[in-house]
């Protein structure tokens, strides 16, 4: 008796440390949400106002000023011009994180498929290119700035053509999938590596070719682990900043940089508005986040644990 | 790996089929070993080529002149040797934005695997509730740090929510200036990165605690060990390789923080929030002293590059480990 009263206290002190953590976690996500829904008077009244409908009144305000929905003469035009456009910053991010995490998945994959089977470059070389992301993107931003606004010039005086990659999108793509392709080639390693030989050389036997062996035999193995990596490369694509902020704007737009912007623009703080794109570019990813979260747990301890 | 004959095993018919096949289409010569093992290398080096190396010699190279960006094009800057890197090691700043980064690190990164690893204790075994809580844990780690830069800038405002909290507990009036006072903006930035990354160290932990090998522990229960002593000798040794991982990772990101102090603080009030990034940012962008923070950035390139080596070589060692623990538990 007295040892399943025991097994009880354990099990409802756990739950409070957890419930504990999990206002923790909750909190911070609950204030932008509730922010998002004040007006302006609200954000920074003191003492704090908590809850709708009793301390002041929710209103939609904020959401309708950053789609657009009829803004109002609070704002100046400029920054409703620039800083307000979140149909932008939203295409802009899905266009360039989209093309840049599905290049770099393929070409990592392939080459990570060439180290495992073929020894090509060898470990080390999978070793080597992790220390490339391992570096603070500034050291890379700083050089990147110069050598961008160079190549048209560069390449102006030798060919007569003129090749800018300074804010356009192919160069933030080209950036982004060069610095995602080291965890790429990382993670899909200890996928491939979990393939037996075996089922390939089978495959050989029977007379397959390599590409058929690599589509028909390897790439539906592996398929899942894919899901994990892309996932994965899409959310750090996505947060991306301190390289959009150096290299674009303000012709592409991607969203960490247009919330920056919107801050830096405005003189004293809009809390409401800020809110409300922090919610919306929140959502999307914490969507996916539920989706793929069976599968997280499942690749961290394939690729991190089982390797 | 050895080129297997191609008619070993295989059934007569399909042997033949696999011999017609090979005309010397451009298919055919893509699928002969020495030339597909090639082909994922090339686009790869390529890219790593262009947009890595070259920009690292170009900074090595504007390290040694002396521009700035309101000089005009960095070809007609003129030549300054080493007096960047003379500058760099005697300027406080860098110095101590040096210490200050370390010292960020070390504190997030300590709090944020006890942290982990004491929540992941309490749900690695599976129990009513267990897939809601590792839902949520997961939350903060999707958030784009930008947003949370932001959000915590809007929760420790001298009028927010945190301070309002804190004044009802203690019952008087609560207005710690979080954003402007040197000590309380450098504590909030640790703050937002422990309530961000927590969950990353948690899901490593959570993974490699129900990736132990059952046969050990039970030994151990059966030889008569107490709960204390499990965790303490069998669970804790054999969890060492991934504690290493969590370490490893979350201090090379803890090092190159950037979002969080720049979002929630700007890297003030005066330095006391300026990370090495921060330094080398407004270095260039505010300052417009590019030279200066390519010197600066290729002596930050030599200390990382050791601490990396370092973490690389316990890295490589902490998965042999891993894989010869595996070995005798299949």
């Amino acid at each position: 008796m007295s040892r399943r009263r025991r097994r009880r206290l354990a099990a409802a002190l756990r739950h409070a440390a957890l419930l504990a953590w999990t206002l923790v976690v909750l909190f911070p996500v609950f204030w932008m949400v509730l922010t998002s829904f004040k007006d302006s008077g609200d954000w920074v009244s003191w003492p704090t106002r908590w809850w709708p409908w009793v301390d002041f009144q929710p209103t939609l305000f904020n959401y309708r000023q950053i789609f657009h929905f009829g803004t109002t003469g609070e704002l100046r035009r400029e920054y409703a011009e620039q800083a307000y456009n979140i149909w932008k910053g939203i295409a802009d991010s899905a266009l360039i994180v989209t093309i840049a995490s599905v290049a770099s998945l393929l070409l990592g994959s392939a080459l990570a498929y060439a180290i495992s089977r073929f020894r090509v470059g060898g470990r080390n070389y999978a070793y080597t290119i992790l220390t490339v992301r391992m570096l603070p993107p500034i050291v890379v931003a700083v050089p990147m700035l110069i050598y961008y606004t160079s190549i048209p010039v560069f390449f102006a005086n030798l060919l007569n053509v003129r090749l800018e990659f300074f804010d356009t999108y192919y160069g933030i793509i080209l950036l982004y999938l060069t610095t995602t392709l080291p965890y790429v080639i990382w993670m899909m390693l200890a996928f491939i590596d979990e393939v037996p030989r075996e089922l390939e050389h089978a495959a050989r036997v029977m007379g397959a070719g390599r590409f058929t062996i690599v589509r028909k035999v390897v790439f539906p193995l592996v398929a899942s682990g894919m899901v994990v990596t892309l996932m994965f490369v899409f959310i750090l694509n996505w947060s991306e900043f301190l390289l959009a902020l150096t290299l674009s704007q303000p012709k592409v737009l991607t969203l960490p940089v247009l919330l920056n912007k919107f801050q830096s623009a405005v003189e004293g703080r809009l809390y409401g508005p800020q809110a409300a794109i922090g919610t919306v570019v929140t959502i999307p990813v914490v969507i996916l986040g539920f989706v793929i979260q069976k599968h997280l747990v499942k690749g961290f301890s394939f690729g991190m644990i089982r390797r | 790996m050895t080129r297997l004959p191609d008619t070993a095993a295989a059934p007569p018919g399909v042997a033949a089929a696999s011999t017609r096949s090979r005309r010397l289409t451009v298919g055919a010569w893509l699928e002969q070993e020495r030339v597909f093992r090639w082909i994922p290398l090339i686009p790869v080096q390529l890219l790593l080529l262009a947009l890595l190396a070259v920009p690292f010699a170009l900074t090595i190279y504007i390290s040694l002149l002396r521009w700035r960006l309101t000089l005009g094009f960095w070809t007609a800057a003129p030549f300054g040797g080493l007096s960047n890197f003379v500058d760099a090691l005697t300027d406080e700043v860098f110095l101590f934005s040096i210490v200050r980064t370390f010292t960020f690190a070390a504190s997030a990164v300590t709090a944020e695997l006890l942290l982990g690893f004491g929540l992941a204790l309490l749900t690695y075994k599976s129990f009513r509730g267990r897939r809601f809580y590792l839902t949520v844990f997961l939350i903060p780690m999707m958030i784009i740090p930008v947003v949370v830069g932001y959000d915590f800038s809007m929760l420790l405002i001298d009028t927010g929510p945190l301070n309002h909290a804190l004044s009802r507990l203690t019952g008087q009036e609560v207005r710690i200036r979080w954003m402007s006072e040197y000590r309380a903006a450098q504590v909030a930035v640790v703050l937002a990165d422990i309530w961000q990354w927590t969950p990353l160290t948690f899901l490593i932990f959570v993974s490699g605690l129900s990736a132990l090998p059952p046969e050990p522990i039970r030994a151990a229960q059966v030889m008569g060990a107490s709960r204390w002593q499990v965790f303490r000798y069998v669970q804790l040794p054999l969890l060492k390789p991934v504690i290493m991982i969590a370490l490893v990772v979350r201090s090379m990101e803890a090092l190159k923080i950037f979002d969080i102090p720049m979002l929630l603080t700007q890297g003030g009030p005066g330095n006391a929030t300026e990370t090495l990034s921060i330094f080398l940012w407004r270095n260039a962008w505010v300052f417009n002293k590019v030279s200066y923070a390519a010197a600066a950035s290729v002596l930050l390139l030599v200390l990382f590059s050791v601490v990396i080596f370092a973490s690389i070589r316990l890295l490589q060692r902490e998965r042999a480990a891993l894989e010869a623990e595996r070995v005798p538990a299949r």
